[in-house]
């Protein structure tokens, strides 16, 4: 593997992870404003969804220490005609752009609630579109480890487990300087409980992605076998290790943390849980990156 | 519309030793890990026993000389972000510095190996058929060196009409995917694309 | 993704851009550029850059693989800008009789062998042991001075028997700065032992005149007017590999569609090339392979009866000479009525060679019933334990297949072509006479004194014995002092020894392993950095055709080069023979025109100085080829050969003399060689060891320049079954090792060798690791020190060895 895709190791998956944030945190808040009301629904939400735009920010300056010569990214005339990675930097940009103008306009209450709203409606559009890109940028026909369905399931799932955890985390933060509001805590209580479960159903996906995918690569050809024999032994403990750290982050923790939703007093635990699960997720997911990059072989010459 | 133009290598003449690598090399001052040509040596067989003796059964071995095959479909020019990769009317697949971001994605696109990245200058670079040598009406520098005369580069169309269309040689990759401006001249022990029977055998290559 | 390779990192560490080298060089010209930085030097290029016209000047690629090709270097500002082939006219091109010279990819790679880093820049003297490669920069005066004072000292204490010119061949010039300057030099100084023969074809040199007389066959562009070619030990589309060498006329026949039929251990490019079918015998059992052939010739009435009764001498006990003992001919050899009583039926041949007994059979009817067939031997077959015995039975098969002496034909001698008549630096007698074989010079340094004119004493030629051991030795352009020798490791121990070899001088290039072992270092110029002569016959195996090249200076010499010739004239004003030496001849155009008067001579239209300058190269060519004996086969008594008979000698009366049959047989005969197939030794190590010449090098030259190691990185051939009982993997690191040293280096493992035999090209670097191991390859680290027994010659090719995985 080359150095420097771990700019993109670190690119795609914050931005994955800003995805499917925002699309997480639009669904609670808007579950919260009917249970609380929408200043409450914003107090409670609003600091997770402002670390949308600065994650997004982050995997884009990540993506720069992927380039050659940065200095021709301005003014490069982007090729969105065939270009799927055109289109990719394309959603890339347009959606940091928007999630930062839903982020200024919420800080500084420009413009309409409902308009802020639908403004962050559309950053996650853009952010579908800019995860279709992102796994059509890799579906070449050159490179069959990753020109399969996977490809863009593992990066949908990717985001949204990402996203719920992500999600999870902040929001259990900002909850604790909710205590005293009334029923911020029933709420948070309902949200962590449905990421929860949502978390060990795409964990469930994951799983079972990743024999259909080995057995699919089987099928496609010496390169494909490659991808498949450095998967098995080079790259086999860290296999390990990515499904390791997910099955315990999603699986595991996730269970725990719907228990302790489940049961009165169980508050305190959910820092603990909620953290720890997006860190080894968090971490599972980078390696489960290193793993795309590591182990694609190119047909060919 | 000007004709595509091309390379054809008859491996009948080829001997597998480099020196069109090496003039590319020259020619445009490459350095050392970035070979706008290669030259493949592939090979298969093995030694059985005979009685007493060990001969050797189907042993063979053949040279494959390309660069880029400045393909019709042109993916390396479709997947490039900036439009710094682009065809010439002629057909001609070059890189414009200024406009390379150096993201590398063509040479995952390109199933030839023909882009690679050259470090000390931040940009993609690919064999561009010695494009100003063929403006002023010279021959690429590979063509030029072969002291075997197995190499010659033209309109495809008319390299077809002189030598016929075979494109597939083993150990390069399925012409589907890219659609070659490429000829090859294949020997009698010249496998064809997706063969198995054989390997690469070329320690740089490894 | 893949890495870029362990070469190629290494490469990488060393390498300095050409270009940018070229930049600060030309604008601040050689020395200056070093100290000046590369800013300065830039900044200079693109003010220049405005005002650039490109020029394309004729030079030469001038090293020892025989092609001495022709280039054209395109300059721009005093700087090469790239090189392109031989800019002959592509009108003025024949592809029948005179095609271009167009340089391999050695030839192509000059500018970086120019720019290499391993350039010598100073003269330098020697501060560590020998070997070990510590130097210290001195000026040109000290190191002139030095070497006068040494030169006096050792003639006053020894005499001139104690000087020696070292058999090199890294530069090839005709003139002016040849080697012919040093021996010119030494000559007036008193002389100096000469050397006979070479590393390359002793054994063929020495006996092919007690077999065919002439040295050569047919030219090479005959072979495409064969229908069937034979070649043994031949891999000419590598080691003569230029545009109008020996490989050209080769592929122009196997393209045309002639069978080839190639008798080696490997599978070399030039069996692939061609598409031959591939005889792959154990190195070293050629004579049984052929004895096996003329033995179902004979049984099966497939022979020439008739030319073998009128031409040849000893084939059957009828054409034997007055007084060889009865039963002593070929036939009886063969078909077992000699001394052996061994039949060499195909059976008998069979588990000595490797090939099974109905292949050997069914080639023995191939070549003896296709008409014209073509049978060349070529010098790989002879290097080895019992080199000249194959080298006089090759001419036997073509004579009785009846191949002798006609076109697409050959008499089984090496291949021919054209020569340019056209002199170098003259060099006036040598006062020694003693002549020694040339691969025996470090038994010159430890043993002179009892180096006599027998042959196992050392086969001294001129004089019954040596008066003393070396002292003084002069290593122009060659890497024979350690690289290209056999027995690294014993000649180390001979050389640290300084009480034998006292002075040792080296004039090169680069930083070879030679120059490690050498007292003073001369930096040279490369022919891009002076004006030369030399001329094309590529050792006569080109074809029917010759040139002579103009090789223009084209960029300052760099750092302190200077030429030979300004050397050895600068020494002969110390010797106080500055006059003589020089003889009128102030610059090196005076020289050039001596030169070319002579080429003058001989052809008339040949240009003067000036205008072959301009003109760059001339031409000759012949669309006849040249078949060698013919006259003798129209008419053996009118046109005899030059052998004591006059005929073919298959028995040899003079050899006969020798009274030494078991090594020096009068007729050729299989001798089992020591390290060979046969040998018990092969429990130890059971691998043989061959040492080929490489595609990526001539010699040792090119062997540092990166183009070329990175497109054919050094390696020890191995077969995959070898490999397969070893755990080794093609590209492997591996130890290849035996009593005498050891090597590591990566293993290309391959089906186109056969089993048993492995090959390490010859001439990588001798470079030693932190444990002393040689890490680059260099195949004579494990070769033997032991020489043919008439020739005296190298024996390169017979080795045994073990290989492990590192």
């Amino acid at each position: 593997m080359n150095t420097r895709e771990w700019a993109l190791i670190i690119f795609t998956t914050l931005a994955q992870l800003a995805v499917g944030m925002l699309f997480v945190l639009l669904i609670v808040r808007s579950y919260a404003s009917r249970v609380l009301g929408a200043d409450k629904a914003a107090a409670w939400t609003n600091t997770p969804l402002y670390s949308v735009p600065v994650i997004m920010i982050a995997a884009l300056i990540a993506s720069l220490f992927h380039l050659g010569k940065v200095m021709n990214v301005i003014g490069a005339v982007p090729n969105l005609a065939t270009s799927w990675m055109s289109r990719e930097v394309v959603c890339s940009v347009t959606f940091t752009v928007l999630t930062v103008l839903f982020a200024f306009f919420e800080w500084r209450k420009i413009g309409s609630a409902a308009l802020r709203i639908g403004l962050a409606w559309l950053a996650v559009v853009v952010g579908a579109v800019l995860l279709v890109s992102m796994s059509a940028t890799y579906m070449l026909p050159a490179q069959p480890a990753w020109n399969t369905p996977a490809t863009p399931i593992n990066f949908f799932v990717a985001s949204l487990l990402l996203g719920i955890l992500g999600s999870a985390a902040g929001l259990v933060a900002t909850a604790k300087s909710q205590a005293e509001e009334a029923g911020v805590q029933d709420a948070l209580k309902v949200v962590l409980k449905s990421c929860a479960l949502a978390a060990v159903l795409l964990l469930g996906i994951e799983l079972l992605i990743l024999p259909m995918y080995i057995a699919y690569l089987s099928t496609q050809g010496l390169a494909a076998i490659r991808s498949i024999y450095l998967m098995a032994t080079e790259y086999g403990a860290l296999l390990f290790l990515r499904l390791l750290l997910v099955f315990i982050g999603a699986g595991v923790l996730a269970f725990y943390l719907y228990q302790k939703a489940s049961v009165a007093g169980g508050e305190k635990s959910f820092g603990t849980l909620a953290y720890t699960a997006f860190a080894l997720v968090f971490i599972s997911e980078l390696l489960g990156r290193v793993l795309f990059y590591a182990t694609h072989y190119r047909i060919g010459v | 519309m000007a004709k595509q133009l091309g390379f054809f290598v008859d491996i009948n003449k080829c001997t597998g030793c480099k020196a069109c690598q090496v003039a590319c090399k020259d020619k445009n001052d490459l350095p050392t890990g970035i070979r706008w040509r290669r030259v493949f040596q592939y090979e298969g067989g093995q030694w059985v026993n005979q009685g007493s003796s060990v001969i050797p059964s189907d042993v063979y071995a053949y040279p494959v000389s390309a660069a880029c095959m400045h393909c019709q479909n042109a993916v390396c020019t479709q997947v490039c972000p900036s439009g710094a990769m682009y065809k010439r009317e002629d057909g001609i697949v070059q890189v414009d510095a200024n406009k390379c971001i150096g993201c590398r994605y063509c040479s995952w696109a390109c199933p030839y190996g023909a882009p690679q990245f050259n470090e000390s200058l931040g940009v993609m670079t690919k064999c561009n058929m010695c494009v100003d040598l063929v403006d002023k009406g010279q021959r690429p520098a590979c063509v030029e060196a072969c002291p075997y005369r197995a190499l010659d580069f033209g309109a495809v169309d008319e390299l077809q009409a002189a030598h016929g269309n075979f494109n597939a040689p083993a150990p390069l990759p399925d012409p589907n995917i890219t659609n070659p401006s490429v000829v090859y001249n294949p020997n009698k022990v010249t496998k064809f694309t997706g063969d198995t029977s054989g390997h690469i055998m070329n320690l740089e290559e490894l | 993704m893949t890495e870029p390779n362990f070469l190629a990192k290494a490469l990488t560490e060393t390498a300095i851009t050409r270009r940018s080298f070229l930049k600060w060089s030309a604008a601040l010209g050689g020395t200056a550029a070093l100290a000046g930085g590369m800013n300065y030097g830039l900044k200079a290029v693109k003010e220049a850059a405005a005002q650039s016209v490109e020029e394309l000047k004729t030079v030469g690629c001038y090293h020892n693989c025989g092609g001495r090709c022709i280039l054209g270097a395109v300059v721009k500002d005093g700087t090469v800008v790239r090189l392109v082939p031989d800019p002959t006219p592509k009108s003025e091109e024949n592809l029948d009789s005179n095609p271009r010279a167009i340089p391999c990819l050695r030839g192509r790679s000059q500018i970086h062998r120019v720019y290499a880093p391993e350039r010598l820049k100073y003269p330098m003297k020697r501060v560590g042991k020998r070997g070990e490669g510590k130097f210290e920069r001195i000026s040109w005066d000290e190191a002139l001075n030095t070497i006068a004072d040494q030169m006096k000292r050792i003639k006053d204490k020894y005499g001139n028997e104690a000087f020696y010119y070292q058999y090199a061949s890294g530069s090839n010039w005709n003139g002016p700065d040849s080697g012919n300057a040093v021996t010119r030099l030494l000559a007036m100084f008193g002389g100096f032992v000469n050397m006979y023969g070479s590393y390359s074809e002793a054994a063929y040199g020495q006996i092919i005149g007690f077999s065919t007389s002439g040295y050569s066959g047919n030219s090479a562009d005959d072979i495409p007017n064969a229908k069937l070619v034979v070649l043994i030990g031949d891999n000419s589309v590598v080691t003569r590999a230029g545009g109008d060498n020996a490989g050209y006329w080769v592929m122009k026949a196997a393209n045309q569609g002639t069978k080839f039929i190639i008798i080696d251990p490997i599978m070399t490019d030039t069996v692939m090339a061609t598409q031959a079918q591939w005889v792959p015998i154990n190195g070293g059992t050629d004579v049984a392979l052929l004895a096996a052939m003329a033995h179902v010739m004979i049984k099966e009435n497939l022979y020439d009866k008739e030319f073998m009764a009128t031409h040849a001498v000893g084939f059957d006990e009828d054409t034997l000479p007055e007084g060889a003992p009865a039963n002593s001919s070929w036939v009886s050899y063969v078909m077992g009525r000699g001394p052996d009583g061994i039949e060499k039926t195909p059976e008998w041949a069979s588990p000595i060679t490797g090939i099974p007994a109905e292949t050997i059979a069914s080639l023995a009817r191939q070549i003896a019933t296709t008409k014209p067939c073509a049978i060349y031997q070529n010098w790989g077959v002879q290097r080895r334990a019992y080199g000249e015995q194959i080298v006089r039975t090759v001419p036997i098969i073509a004579a009785m297949t009846g191949n002798f002496g006609i076109s697409g034909g050959n008499s089984g001698n090496v291949m021919n072509g054209g020569y340019f008549p056209m002199s170098g630096i003259p060099v006036p007698e040598n006062p020694v006479k003693a002549s020694i074989p040339c691969f025996l010079w470090p038994d010159f340094v430890s043993r002179g004194e009892q180096m006599t004119s027998a042959l196992e004493e050392g086969g001294v030629r001129g004089v019954d014995k040596l008066s003393t051991g070396m002292k003084f030795m002069w290593n122009h352009a060659g890497n024979m002092i350690i690289n290209q020798h056999a027995d690294v490791n014993l000649t180390t121990k001979i050389l640290q020894d300084e009480s034998k070899l006292e002075f040792i001088v080296t004039s090169e290039v680069a930083m070879t392993p030679s120059c490690k072992f050498s007292d003073i270092l001369l930096p040279e110029t490369t022919g891009f950095e002076a004006d030369e002569i030399i001329t094309g016959e590529g050792h006569g195996m080109k074809g029917n055709h010759a040139w002579a090249l103009y090789n223009h200076q084209i960029i300052q010499p760099l750092y302190e080069c200077k030429g030979i010739m300004w050397a050895a004239g600068q020494l002969a004003d110390r010797l106080g023979f500055g006059d003589q030496f020089r003889d009128g001849h102030q610059t090196s155009d005076d020289w050039m025109k001596d030169m070319v008067a002579t080429a003058q001579q001989a052809i008339p239209d040949f240009p003067s100085l000036d205008d072959f300058k301009k003109t760059g190269i001339y031409k000759i060519s012949n669309p006849e080829p040249i078949i060698a004996f013919a006259d003798f086969r129209a008419d053996p008594v009118a046109h005899p050969l030059q052998t004591e008979t006059g005929k073919l000698e298959i028995y040899s009366p003079a050899l006969a003399k020798l009274n030494n049959p078991k090594e020096i047989p009068a007729i050729p005969m299989y001798i089992p060689e020591w390290e060979g197939v046969s040998d018990p030794l092969r429990e130890k190590y059971p691998l043989m060891m061959m040492t080929t010449h490489f595609v990526a090098r001539s010699h040792s030259t090119f062997e540092n320049v990166d183009y070329l190691r990175e497109a054919h990185p050094q390696a020890l051939w191995i077969n995959v079954r070898d490999a397969e009982q070893r755990g080794i993997k093609n590209g492997d690191m591996i130890k290849v090792y035996n009593d005498r040293g050891e090597v590591h280096l990566p293993a290309y493992v391959t089906n186109r060798i056969r089993p048993g035999v492995t090959n390490m090209p010859q001439g990588a670097w001798y470079s030693l690791d932190a444990n002393g191991v040689d890490v680059r390859g260099c195949g004579n680290v494990l070769t033997n020190y032991r020489p043919t027994p008439y020739a005296r010659g190298c024996t390169a090719h017979t080795n045994l060895v073990q290989v492990e995985k590192l």
